[in-house]
């Protein structure tokens, strides 16, 4: 537990991580008076006195009071009331306990207790009632309910309005982080690169790792050097960088890739991604069956159908599509020492997925904290994934689909499978996915690389900002974690159960000999569909447009079809029989019992599937405080073997583990904290509005749990 | 964790179908030799079959049946695969084709097997080898249909511990406090003539008196009175007894809904709709009825502090079903493998749970209606909630299986007969082995690596289906595609952790005492640290 007070009203105090000293619980100092928390640029565009965010629907006796804010940045409720019945377990640093940011607000419903009206608000909408009640539905799944009988009616209904307003930009330069960042270059006119260096809120900087141990800088693949580097780590000796599309001129998207292929260019195997993969609608569709069966839909009504309406969103088929198409690519490469062609319509959706999930599996960098996000930016950020449309920042919801959030689930899916294989938590992946929708990080802003240079220098025009030789602005950066939460946070991204290497293969730039019994491949080539017809490839059709690679120097004989299956099946098997290395490739299991719903993901904010004091998260905080006693233990074996004079150098390493053993001997006497549940580190209580959960505890099974209302019924207005 | 022995007493559980290329030395061994063998094991005859393995395809083999067991090796260089089945486990035996059957492998054997999967032999046609085998396995599988013992009577296996003083019930009832001044110790079915399928000792009300008993005994089935735990219809002696029901279905539908998950599981998984059919099976769904049930009564004990009157029909089998899981919630102390024990053999055996009938041990009448897998959905709920509270039991996912496995094998004296009073009459106790002793003496197999001891906490589950699973390790186990990787990586990864903490203990040690001693006496250093320790830091 720790840092339960919230930050001062500076926006210093977001920034700079707070002291590490703030280990126990304080009691929070009574703020007089309720004043929001803004960010830089950040600004309140309308408020309302008196409000009540709900915390059940059946009960108002754990109501609180307050004041409810929306800002260019997010809507925000000012409280001096404590979080009744169960605290969150982690803050985060740019947002409250209560707070939601713009870019996460999926629905705004207003409703009018009197009148019997509801409405869902659009942007430019008008609202012929005072609302008495306001529920955001949100895209992490959250549902935040408020109440206004005390407040002023119109201030009510002009918050509403402005929530809709400032939710729904039509423009991308409207969002936050545009105006973050401005006002940063502005502040820090006089220092070089207009961000000062060391909060790595640039591109330049990536930010440390997770925490304590990993200082690794991510590489972002924005530069020359940072392809060089991926290029000699991976051997793939036969490519080189090129700079040609320096000005974006090749097509509308990053292709600063490797353009010379390999001799052997024949033995290319072609996988059709839009045939044998559902497209993003589907994918789309999935998702938003699936959160509708998750969380909004009542939960006693859905439990009887529970399993075939969990098959019937389709989404677990899909992730499992996802999965097995990437493991048979992987044996590909793998096993026919084949290099693999992605084709995709436009190559930047479907492939981004499967490329990485096929690093994933053949190469244990990309398990690592940096590794992964390494692979993000290389396969999604740089490829040109369009994460302003697919994330739907700016409510044109036609070309909305989590193909991202399908990633991590696969991910997921894999960590489950080989829980040792993964530097990161479950914990990580959800967090990971909350990112996508603070529109702060350029990592997720934007639908290509260029869009960035592009909109940020008209942007940096308008503003009057110097942008030097600067290429567009340099926004923050998600792998910048210390913006959002502290150290001590960043270590629930730690996975106890993790293996590593001792080191990374990387350092100070230069190659370290790293261990592959065969020569590895750690990305796919991405081809254009339709120059690859009749499996004739000249040398400009093979250009790559993407900005990957993959080869193998050793052709196999042209494949046949038709046996093809049956030695996919023996590679699988042969494979499955021997115990997996978690340090070379991994398979996933991908029978229909094997993929699972991902609990922590899609209901850590649904208080009935919440267990107490259980969850694997139980069996995680026992090893944590197993893994931090073994390296305390270690750290004493260092002092003890360099003498009394180093002694109290190792003191200083701080732990990885977010939680600590007390002393070396202590791992046992401490039973399950009493806050752990699995949801944790996050919290249902106060997200959604349903029935009290915490009193008796049967009234989670056995009463019809009934949640206020679904999205469905809303849907005719007024 | 211990790896999987396959020792001559073969504690393992039943999982050894398995591929070995590795170990290819036995083959040539004496026959004798090549079946492993229990003390009071007698080999009865071997033949050569071809097993029809519905995963590897056919494999020829030996198969060897002695009194306990059928026993198969490979007889392929390529595959040793090896087929390890208790007689007790089998339900029917079939024959399939007749003498004029063409094509391959038509002819020969289907055996039914109560764990989930069937076992097919193709034989000769020639000779009567198939008549053989057929009239061998049913001889010993159903024992009690030719007047022969069941193997439990026969097996002279010693153990260092003995499994059937682990339960002592005024011990027992002296653990939690009784008697008081509620409730009273009655030896009034001493000689089990009050109620024949109750335990000889019962815990009852204060207040009701010995004659009360044997009135209230004439309303019941089979004179079985509410006894503790419990409450009674008379109220003066209960009051704050509320009613509630629960919408349990009787032991023919868990029949038919376990038979559904057969099917969708064995041999092959059913892969396009996998959920749905899960969802037809209603085998969870009927998991989460019984949860939801112990949860309210469990409920009920801990928030009242009042006593629950828990009631089926004739109260032997959803009343040991959710009283022995409230108790799971309620006391940690059940939580434990010998609390575990205590309960089961508490709850299940002691209050009368018709294992004969429900089993059907050595009975060949596979389509009896009394049969039903009620405590196998009983230790489906236990694992349902070790799952959910990963820390909270001592024992782990082995030792649920291998009570499962020894429920069926007859190989032990726990599981058999109907109640405690034909067990006495038969002597069980001191002609038989208990399970208890087996794993007793075995301990740190079936020891969940995460436990922590945790005293005063009342478990609540989740009962709901978005927390429920199918116990893949258990039901669907015997398909290798399947089949989770063991051991578990996450508890293996703690035991590597525990060893890696024990040796820097002892390096600590080793070095604090090095440094001591150079301290007090500079000149001499026995040995320096660096080469004491050149590779700790490997592991990580």
């Amino acid at each position: 537990m720790f840092s339960l007070k919230p930050p001062k009203p500076t926006f210093r105090s977001y920034l700079l991580p707070p002291p590490q000293t703030d280990d126990k619980i304080n009691s929070e100092p009574k703020i007089k008076k309720l004043e929001p928390v803004l960010l830089p640029g950040e600004i309140v565009v309308n408020e309302v006195n008196f409000v009540r965010k709900c915390i059940a629907t059946d009960t108002s006796q754990y109501d609180l009071w307050g004041k409810l804010i929306c800002s260019n940045f997010k809507i925000s409720f000012i409280t001096d009331d404590p979080m009744p019945l169960q605290k969150f377990h982690y803050r985060n640093l740019l947002l409250g306990e209560h707070d939601v940011p713009l870019t996460c607000i999926e629905q705004i419903v207003t409703v009018n207790d009197h009148k019997r009206k509801q409405k869902v608000l659009g942007p430019n909408q008008k609202l012929k009632f005072n609302p008495t009640e306001l529920i955001i539905y949100c895209k992490d799944f959250r549902i935040v309910r408020f109440r206004f009988d005390e407040s002023g009616p119109e201030s009510a209904k002009k918050v509403c309005l402005a929530i809709a307003h400032y939710s729904q930009p039509t423009d991308l330069q409207l969002l936050f982080a545009f105006e973050y960042v401005g006002k940063k270059y502005h502040n820090s006119a006089n220092k070089i690169n207009g961000i000062p260096s060391g909060d790595g809120g640039g591109g330049g900087g990536g930010g440390n790792g997770a925490g304590g141990g990993s200082s690794q800088k991510t590489p972002l693949f924005e530069t020359y050097s940072d392809w060089d580097r991926e290029i000699k780590r991976t051997g793939a000796s036969g490519w080189r960088v090129c700079s040609i599309n320096e000005g974006y001129m090749i097509s509308t998207w990053i292709c600063n890739a490797i353009t010379k292929s390999h001799p052997q260019r024949s033995d290319v195997y072609k996988s059709d991604l839009d045939k044998t993969l559902p497209n993003i609608q589907e994918v789309q569709a999935a998702f938003v069956k699936l959160k509708q069966l998750c969380v909004n839909e009542p939960f006693e009504e859905t439990e009887e159908k529970w399993l075939s309406s969990l098959e019937n969103t389709r989404w677990l088929e899909y992730v499992r599509a996802f999965l097995k198409h990437s493991a048979e690519l992987v044996y590909m490469l793998e096993s026919k020492h084949l290099s693999v062609v992605l084709q995709e319509e436009e190559g930047r959706d479907l492939s981004c997925c499967v490329a990485s999930l096929v690093q994933v599996m053949l190469d244990p960098y990309f398990r690592t904290i940096t590794g992964f996000q390494s692979l993000i930016q290389k396969e999604w950020v740089m490829a040109g994934y369009q994460f302003l449309d697919r994330c739907n920042h700016l409510k044109r919801s036609e070309k909305e689909s989590p193909l991202f959030l399908l990633f991590l689930d696969a991910t997921w899916q894999l960590l489950e499978q080989y829980p040792a294989a993964f530097e990161f938590s479950e914990t990580y992946l959800a967090v990971l996915y909350d990112s996508t929708r603070i529109s702060l990080f350029g990592t997720f802003l934007f639908n290509s690389p260029h869009q960035r240079v592009k909109q940020s220098t008209e942007f940096a025009i308008s503003k009057n900002i110097q942008l030097g030789d600067e290429k567009g602005l340099k926004f923050p950066s998600v792998w910048d974690w210390s913006l959002q939460f502290t150290a001590k946070d960043r270590t629930l991204f730690h996975n106890p159960f993790y293996i590593g290497k001792s080191t990374p293969c990387i350092q100070n730039g230069s190659v370290k000999s790293f261990k592959r019994t065969k020569k590895s491949y750690s990305s796919t080539l991405r081809g254009m569909p339709s120059a690859l017809k009749n499996g004739i490839i000249s040398d400009q059709e093979l250009l790559p447009r993407r900005n990957s690679l993959i080869l193998k120097p050793k052709p196999d004989p042209a494949q046949q079809t038709d046996s093809q299956n049956s030695d996919t099946e023996q590679y699988f098997r042969e494979w499955f029989s021997k115990p997996a290395n978690l340090h070379g490739v991994i398979l996933p299991r991908v029978s229909g019992t094997h993929i699972k719903l991902w609990k922590l993901c899609y209901f850590r904010w649904v208080p009935e599937a919440q267990i107490s004091l259980g969850g694997s998260i139980t069996a995680f905080h026992k090893l944590s405080l197993l893994a931090d006693e073994v390296d305390v233990l270690s750290r004493m074996l260092r002092q003890q073997r360099s003498g009394p004079l180093e002694a109290c150098y190792g003191e200083l390493g701080q732990s990885r583990m977010y939680f600590n053993a007390s002393g070396p001997h202590h791992t046992d006497t401490s039973g399950t904290p009493e806050f752990l549940s699995s949801s944790f580190p996050f919290s249902p209580v106060g997200n959604l509005c349903r029935r009290s959960i915490l009193g008796t505890p049967l009234s989670k099974f056995l009463s019809g749990a009934k949640i206020w209302l679904s999205t469905e019924t809303l849907a005719n207005e007024d | 964790m211990a790896s999987a022995s396959t020792s001559k007493y073969n504690s393992h559980s039943l999982e050894n179908e398995s591929i070995k290329r590795t170990s290819r030395d036995g083959v040539n061994r004496d026959l004798t030799e090549a079946v492993p063998r229990l003390p009071g094991e007698t080999l009865i005859t071997d033949k050569e079959v071809i097993y029809i393995c519905p995963f590897n395809g056919p494999i020829k083999g030996r198969v060897y049946i002695t009194n306990y067991r059928l026993y198969l090796r490979s007889l392929e260089t390529d595959s040793s695969l090896i087929l390890d089945v208790p007689l007790g486990v089998i339900s029917r035996i079939e024959k399939m084709g007749g003498a004029t059957s063409r094509g391959e492998n038509s002819y020969g054997l289907d055996i039914t097997c109560k764990d989930m999967r069937n076992l097919r032999f193709a034989l000769k046609q020639e000779g009567h080898s198939r008549r053989d085998m057929f009239e061998i396995l049913t001889r010993y599988a159903f024992p009690l249909a030719h007047s022969l013992p069941l193997f439990a009577f026969l097996n002279e296996e010693k153990f260092n511990v003995d499994g059937w003083t682990v339960y002592n019930p005024v011990e027992e009832y002296r653990r939690q406090g009784l008697p008081n001044h509620h409730w009273r110790i009655t030896f009034i079915n001493k000689c089990y003539e009050l109620c024949d399928t109750y335990p000889a000792l019962l815990v009852v009300p204060y207040r009701a008196s010995d004659d009360d008993l044997r009135r209230v005994a004439t309303f019941r089935s089979r004179n079985r009175i509410p006894a503790t735990g419990g409450g009674y219809e008379s109220d003066d002696a209960y009051h704050n007894a509320e009613l509630f029901f629960l919408d349990i279905h009787n032991i023919h539908v868990m029949r038919e809904s376990l038979k559904k998950v057969k099917d969708i599981v064995y041999p092959n998984v059913e892969e396009s709709h996998w959920l749905s059919s899960l969802e037809s099976t209603h085998w969870l769904e009927h998991i989460k009825l019984v949860l939801t049930g112990a949860i309210q009564v469990a409920d009920k004990v801990s928030s009242g502090k009042s006593s629950v009157l828990v009631h089926c029909s004739d109260g032997w089998d959803r009343t040991a079903q959710l009283t022995s899981l409230a108790m799971l919630m309620l006391d940690s102390f059940y939580r434990s493998i010998e609390g575990f024990e205590i309960l089961v053999q508490k709850e299940w055996i002691s209050f009368g749970h018709k294992f004969a009938s429900r089993i059907g041990h050595g009975d060949k009448n596979h389509t009896d209606a009394d049969r039903s897998p009620i405590f196998l959905q009983f230790i489906d709920c236990v694992w349902q909630m070790s799952k959910q509270f990963p820390t909270a039991f001592e024992f782990n996912e082995q030792f649920l299986i291998i009570i499962l496995d020894h429920l069926y094998s007859c190989r032990f004296g726990t599981f058999l007969f109907n109640c405690e009073s034909a067990r006495e009459r038969q002597k069980v106790t001191e002609r038989t082995v208990s399970l208890w002793s087996l794993i007793n003496s075995n301990k740190e197999k079936f020891k969940n690596p995460f436990y922590t001891k945790e005293i005063n906490r009342v478990l609540y589950p989740v009962a709901s289906m978005r927390h429920l699973e199918l116990w893949v390790n258990y039901y669907i186990r015997w398909n290798p595609r399947i089949k989770q990787q063991q051991p578990n990586p996450v508890e293996q990864r703690y035991m590597e952790l525990l060893a890696l903490r024990d040796e820097y203990i002892k390096r600590l040690e080793e070095l604090q005492l090095a440094n001591s001693a150079k301290l007090s006496d500079p000149p001499t250093s026995p040995s320096s640290p660096s080469q004491m320790m050149p590779h700790v830091q490997t592991h990580f």
